[in-house]
């Protein structure tokens, strides 16, 4: 039987077709697995172990009759708990929403329905999103699965760490500011976030509108591409979701580019990623992905993009002032939970319960900070001046795209820290995105890949790197990634 | 320039609905304070005729046909409210 650490996508997919397995026998093991190892890792708040068992005979007598199998068809995914599947209880794990059943289908989960994956169950997160430790979940603590003691990182935490202990052969999450790419790198996992747009966000808990956006977690580049493939696209429900620009259809070229077109691409490195604070260790990791990525005659050049110091203090600015509105629908009136009790007398009683007991500490800390922002007397100092650094932040990337084709960071500064290490110090944990939130303010797609095992010494943290593409040009990092993968 | 006190949290909590006991408000005024006092440093980026970014998305004007296209049936909205009377929302007196 084949081992579940060996499953990808893809394997997953030839194994069907060659009947080393059946679906079930894969998504049986999967739960067992789960059963013994989630009770220390924590990444699961359900699971939806009838459904998907439903599913993986519906495949399976798919692959008996013969006909077109989707390459997804039967593999056992995770989905981040902020993205609707319907009937099933999504918490965004937030007290407020804890028997809240979604009353309808993502339009991912819509999508991927269509092509016969099977949900495994919904993983932990920051509660709706608002962390980089998954230590604010209002229900319970994830772990890193390659050190207990540790982090996944955040926010799809919960998605992450169920990839990287083979809990669920690909995941899904959501990336505001690295809430993909940040808690795959401190997993060792591949995160993609695709361009803003070239998913629907319809049916995702929303946090930050004009930032947010879903993507994969999965073991290899390739079945970023698979997963990504299958979840991108216009949808009427998302009016900011759009097919590529006339030109820049991904067409065939996402999965194995020639190599040729491959090595015309320019990669930048942008000199404010390498400064104080970076883990010598991680330096020392990423110059090795470049010397390696040199041997297949791929041209580097140093860059500048001289707003980065800002981003962090942007993005903080921004993101607390579309949260504080997203999140005002969460009053316990038409959904969530309820309060009773003598002291609510009229309807704003009844709010300030809900709400005082169903939001957690950071999301009051975030709700506050953006009511404050946008306040007369403080909106042009603060939201509007951070609406000005972000279009400066943008134009960084537009110039730095004149020169080169893909950028190449770390994924982040350090690796995985302990768990309770930043949980008292918000700037601390806040600082933890730093080299991912630049790509959400400027709506660029990026993709952050573990540096290979063998230029780490036995024993240390995954590392990762970070490609950043120009809009809609996931072609570029994706096909990088796919030959860094093979090297 | 911190700009905010005990008050300005008491009024910020009463805008955004959320009941917050002493403890609570002592230290997201802290909090906050650290926080504001971090933002300081976009003070230092000149934004002299810089047009704000006001969103994620270049597209302008997005038109689709206005048609009814598979919204959520009455019954599954139903089914999420907390408390519910013969297919209506209930809720606590609006009006003293």
């Amino acid at each position: 039987m084949t081992h579940l650490r060996d499953l990808t996508i893809k394997s997953f997919h030839e194994g069907l077709l060659n009947k080393d397995f059946s679906a079930l026998e894969i998504v049986r093991a999967t739960f067992s697995h789960i059963e013994n190892r989630d009770k220390e890792i924590g990444a699961y708040l359900d699971l939806h172990k009838d459904e998907a068992m439903t599913q993986a005979s519906r495949v399976d007598v798919a692959v008996a009759e013969g006909g077109d199998i989707h390459p997804l068809a039967g593999v056992p995914i995770a989905i981040k708990d902020n993205i609707l599947i319907e009937g099933t209880r999504t918490t965004a794990a937030s007290k407020i929403l804890k028997d809240y059943s979604a009353s309808y289908d993502a339009t991912v989960v819509k999508k991927l329905k269509e092509t016969q994956v099977v949900f495994l169950g919904k993983t932990n997160l920051d509660e709706f999103a608002m962390g980089s430790s998954t230590e604010n979940s209002g229900f319970q603590l994830t772990r890193n699965p390659h050190d207990t003691e540790r982090v996944p990182g955040g926010s799809s935490g919960g998605s992450a760490a169920a990839v990287a202990a083979n809990m669920a052969v690909a995941a899904l999450g959501s990336d505001t500011s690295g809430s993909v790419r940040q808690p795959a790198a401190f997993c060792g996992a591949v995160g993609l976030k695709p361009t803003y747009g070239a998913v629907s966000r319809f049916g995702l808990i929303a946090m930050a509108s004009s930032l947010d956006q879903i993507g994969p977690i999965t073991k290899t580049v390739e079945d970023a591409i698979i997963l990504f493939k299958a979840i991108r696209g216009k949808d009427n429900f998302d009016a900011t979701s759009v097919n590529p620009p006339a030109g820049g259809e991904y067409r065939d070229e996402l999965l194995n580019p020639p190599l040729e077109n491959v090595r015309k691409l320019r990669i930048g490195v942008p000199k404010e990623y390498f400064i104080d604070g970076l883990d010598p260790m991680v330096e020392v990791a990423i110059r090795g992905v470049i010397n390696k990525l040199e041997t297949l005659k791929l041209e580097f050049k140093e860059i500048s993009l001289p707003h980065t110091k800002y981003t962090t203090s942007c993005y903080y600015i921004i993101m607390p002032a579309e949260l504080s509105t997203n999140l005002a629908r969460f009053d316990g009136i038409r959904y969530g939970t309820r309060n009773e009790g003598r002291e609510i007398k009229n309807l704003i009683d009844l709010y300030k319960s809900n709400r005082g007991e169903g939001f957690g500490e950071e999301a009051r800390r975030r709700i506050l900070l953006g009511a404050f922002v946008l306040s007369a007397g403080y909106y042009e100092a603060y939201y509007a001046k951070a609406q000005k650094v972000r279009r400066l932040v943008a134009r960084d990337f537009d110039e730095a795209f004149k020169d080169v084709d893909v950028i190449l960071t770390p994924s982040t500064p350090t690796p995985a820290f302990k768990i309770g290490e930043k949980v008292n110090d918000p700037i601390a944990m806040y600082l933890s995105d730093v080299f991912t939130g630049s790509v959400n303010l400027a709506g660029l797609p990026a993709i952050s890949i573990p540096v290979k095992k063998y230029e780490l010494s036995d024993g240390e943290l995954p590392i990762s790197f970070q490609l950043i593409g120009r809009h809609f040009r996931e072609a570029d990092i994706l096909g990088i990634g796919q030959y860094y993968e093979r090297l | 320039m911190s700009a905010i006190d005990k008050k300005t949290i008491k009024d910020l909590a009463e805008l955004s609905r959320i009941k917050l006991t002493e403890s609570e408000e002592k230290n997201l005024l802290s909090d906050l304070e650290k926080i504001l006092d971090y933002f300081e440093e976009l003070k230092e980026v000149n934004t002299d005729n810089v047009s704000p970014m006001t969103g994620g998305t270049f597209s302008r004007n997005i038109f689709r046909n206005d048609e009814d296209d598979n919204s959520l049936p009455k019954e599954r909205a139903i089914e999420a409210f907390p408390e519910k009377k013969k297919g209506f929302l209930r809720v606590p007196p609006v009006f003293e």
